[in-house]
């Protein structure tokens, strides 16, 4: 009975944390020490009886089960690396206790989300997570954030209710809440009638949280306004909870088609606003919807390869991302500005760590070998077959390097010393599996799944796909087109979720 | 009366929901459809496996009676929870707004907070003290 442990320690030390208010910075250390040693008792060979349990000790019917797998502890590893990072980022800065309660009660869930199997503790957990960042995205205040974390709120409340209806849609019909029963449902009888209409409800309620097109669109805002260690975790590790759970779905109900679809929609439009963003966190933010294309029609190809290529591309994104939001909250701390223009005009008053920090992320997510976004992206490009998801990861990744390429400014000369990084030790901690992500990769998933990285055709691909989205970016520069940002207004994402909802239903009743 | 069973009421209540949600600009108002469409799926979720004539799922149980199915029933008590906790915090965080704004409008907020957003980061800028920025745009 060690699984509940992962989630549970978190919560209890949010709880010891509101008790002993003077030491509550120290457990986010112990937090991070329990899980460090929860893992490595995972990964001993001793203990089998780790694999799967049944909280509780109930019968499977009415129990909740908790399974590590490869996913959970995939995004377990994820979780450490990020809780280490952001923790070093935050340690000279003064923490509130509140603050320190809500990191741990963000932590706990995710957690609980990646390790259980329960339709509806996970619709519990995504409603914790989303109250959780609510407030973490809105912690100091300001008025634009407080707007941006309210419109999340509401969507992503709404997103859930939906998802609830598709909990009481399959309990109807299946009479158990656990995924397994489910699968085996659907797989007796695939063409029962109400099988469209409960993946529909699920999958379009959990894609609200999960960042995709067109049922995210508070996304940008929330992620960009969020102070730069939430946006780390939100980016990195919060928004792949719902790619998690639609991973689950994935497994019981037919959704290869909706997953390409919405991760092609999902991938351009995210990468079109980043190219035309010129503020850099909302292009960030704008990326991440990018990348979360990525891993989407890395699901839809349905391959064990393919799979193989999301886990690691989940790990390998975590990384990057989260060190790309740190080094650019950082620098936009020093300047004062997010705007690209006004930092590269500025450049020599970020230190230089910060810099060097955004040019390895910038390298690794436009997926330039030998860096962990090449090598996890590798396996994706070799897995996807059919010439719609090579063009369309081919377009992601030209738009990817497009938009990053307006970045190249702030890495000219002068460099000189200035300041002191106030937190450089995170970016190591970051930068080591960027750069070290072959071993990384082997020791998880096989020496099998390195190979399609050492392919010299794939590399020389990636790098051809770069200088296509520099070019790219030389002809953009001189157009002005900028599209419609009201898009992301309140009223749009409430009407968007409902009209991806019934493109949904649709395309799994006609499909 | 039949046919208007729980689940039917459920959807009525989250399709005025959801258009309160996009047509109504008040951002009070729209929480109170935030909470309709919440209730709404608390609703649907007590009514299913549950026909007319069931006793509830209270022990000591009648024999000879069905009774509701117990476990959407225990379940709806942690939905009512969380939708409370939603409901009050963002509230707080309306509270917040209008004490800025002295609005409800969410249009009026949308706009005052996009401006102010847009100003915000050359604002910073013109205070910044050393002036290196000025030689910098020289060239």
């Amino acid at each position: 009975m060690i699984l509940p442990l992962f989630p549970l320690s978190h919560i209890l030390l949010g709880l010891a944390a509101i008790a002993w208010k003077a030491s509550a910075r120290a457990t986010l250390i112990v937090g991070l020490i329990v899980d460090m040693a929860l893992v490595a008792i995972a990964f001993s060979p001793a203990a089998p009886w780790l694999s799967s349990t049944v909280a509780g000790g109930w019968t499977d019917a009415i129990g909740i089960r908790l399974a590590l797998d490869s996913l959970a502890l995939d995004l377990i590893l994820l979780t450490i690396l990020l809780e280490l990072a952001v923790i070093i980022y935050l340690w000279r800065q003064h923490l509130r206790p509140s603050f320190v309660i809500l990191l741990q009660f963000l932590v706990g869930a995710v957690m609980a989300l990646v390790l259980t199997q329960d339709l509806f503790n996970i619709y519990v957990i995504l409603e914790l997570l989303t109250l959780v960042s609510f407030l973490l995205v809105a912690y100091d205040r300001r008025t634009f954030q407080i707007w941006a974390s309210l419109k999340y709120l509401i969507l992503a409340s709404v997103g859930m209710s939906i998802f609830l209806l598709g909990v009481a849609v399959a309990y109807t019909n299946v009479g158990s809440l656990g995924l397994a029963a489910l699968q085996r449902a659907v797989a007796e009888n695939p063409q029962a009638s109400w099988i469209p209409l409960a993946a529909a409800l699920l999958v379009s309620g959990v894609s609200v949280k999960a960042g995709i097109l067109t049922f995210s669109l508070w996304l940008p805002d929330a992620h960009s306004a969020a102070p730069a260690a939430i946006s780390a975790f939100l980016s990195g590790l919060v928004i792949k909870m719902g790619v998690v759970v639609l991973i689950r779905l994935a497994g019981v109900f037919p959704l290869a088609l909706v997953l390409q679809i919405l991760g092609a929609i999902t991938g351009i439009g995210g990468a079109i606003y980043a190219m035309a963003s010129k503020d850099l966190k909302r292009m960030l933010a704008f990326h991440t919807l990018s990348q979360i294309g990525y891993l989407l029609i890395g699901m839809g190809v349905a391959n064990e390869a393919a799979a193989k290529g999301v886990l690691a591309y989940a790990l390998a994104h975590g990384s990057f991302k989260a060190l790309l939001f740190l080094a650019a909250g950082a620098a936009c701390d020093v300047i004062g500005s997010t705007e690209i223009t006004e930092l590269a005009r500025a450049r020599h008053r970020i230190p230089l760590r910060t810099r060097a920090a955004l040019l390895l992320g910038t390298l690794a997510i436009v997926g330039l070998p030998p860096f962990d976004g090449y090598i996890a992206k590798a396996p994706l490009l070799n897995a996807a077959h059919g010439w719609a998801n090579q063009i369309i990861l081919l377009l992601l990744g030209i738009g990817t390097a497009a938009s990053f390429a307006k970045l190249l400014p702030l890495f000219k000369g002068p460099y000189r010393r200035v300041g002191n990084d106030p937190a450089w030790e995170s970016y190591i901690v970051l930068a080591l599996p960027i750069v070290l992500f072959l071993p990384i990769e082997r020791a998880l998933f096989g020496p099998a799944s390195v190979l399609p990285a050492m392919d010299w055709v794939i590399a020389a691909e990636s790098v051809a796909v770069v200088a296509t989205g520099w070019l790219v970016h030389q002809i953009c520069r001189r157009l002005s087109f900028r599209p419609s940002e009201s898009l992301f207004r309140l009223e749009p994402g409430m009407f968007a979720i409902l009209l991806g909802f019934v493109a949904i239903y649709l395309l799994l009743r006609l499909g | 009366m039949g046919w208007l069973g729980g689940t039917t009421v459920a959807m009525i209540l989250f399709a005025i929901g959801t258009t309160a949600l996009i047509v109504r600009r008040d951002l009070v108002i729209k929480l109170l459809a935030l909470g309709l469409v919440n209730s709404s799926g608390i609703l649907f979720l007590i009514s299913i496996r549950f026909q007319p004539k069931m006793e509830a799922p209270i022990l000591p149980a009648k024999v000879g009676i069905p009774i509701a199915d117990p476990l959407p029933q225990a379940l709806v008590l942690s939905a009512i929870v969380i939708n409370f906790a939603i409901l009050a915090l963002s509230l707080v965080f309306v509270m917040l707004l209008v004490e800025r704004y002295h609005s409800t409008d969410c249009a009026r907020i949308e706009h005052a907070v996009e401006t102010e957003k847009a100003t915000l980061g050359s604002q910073n800028l013109a205070a910044d003290p050393s002036g290196a920025d000025a030689q910098e745009a020289i060239p």
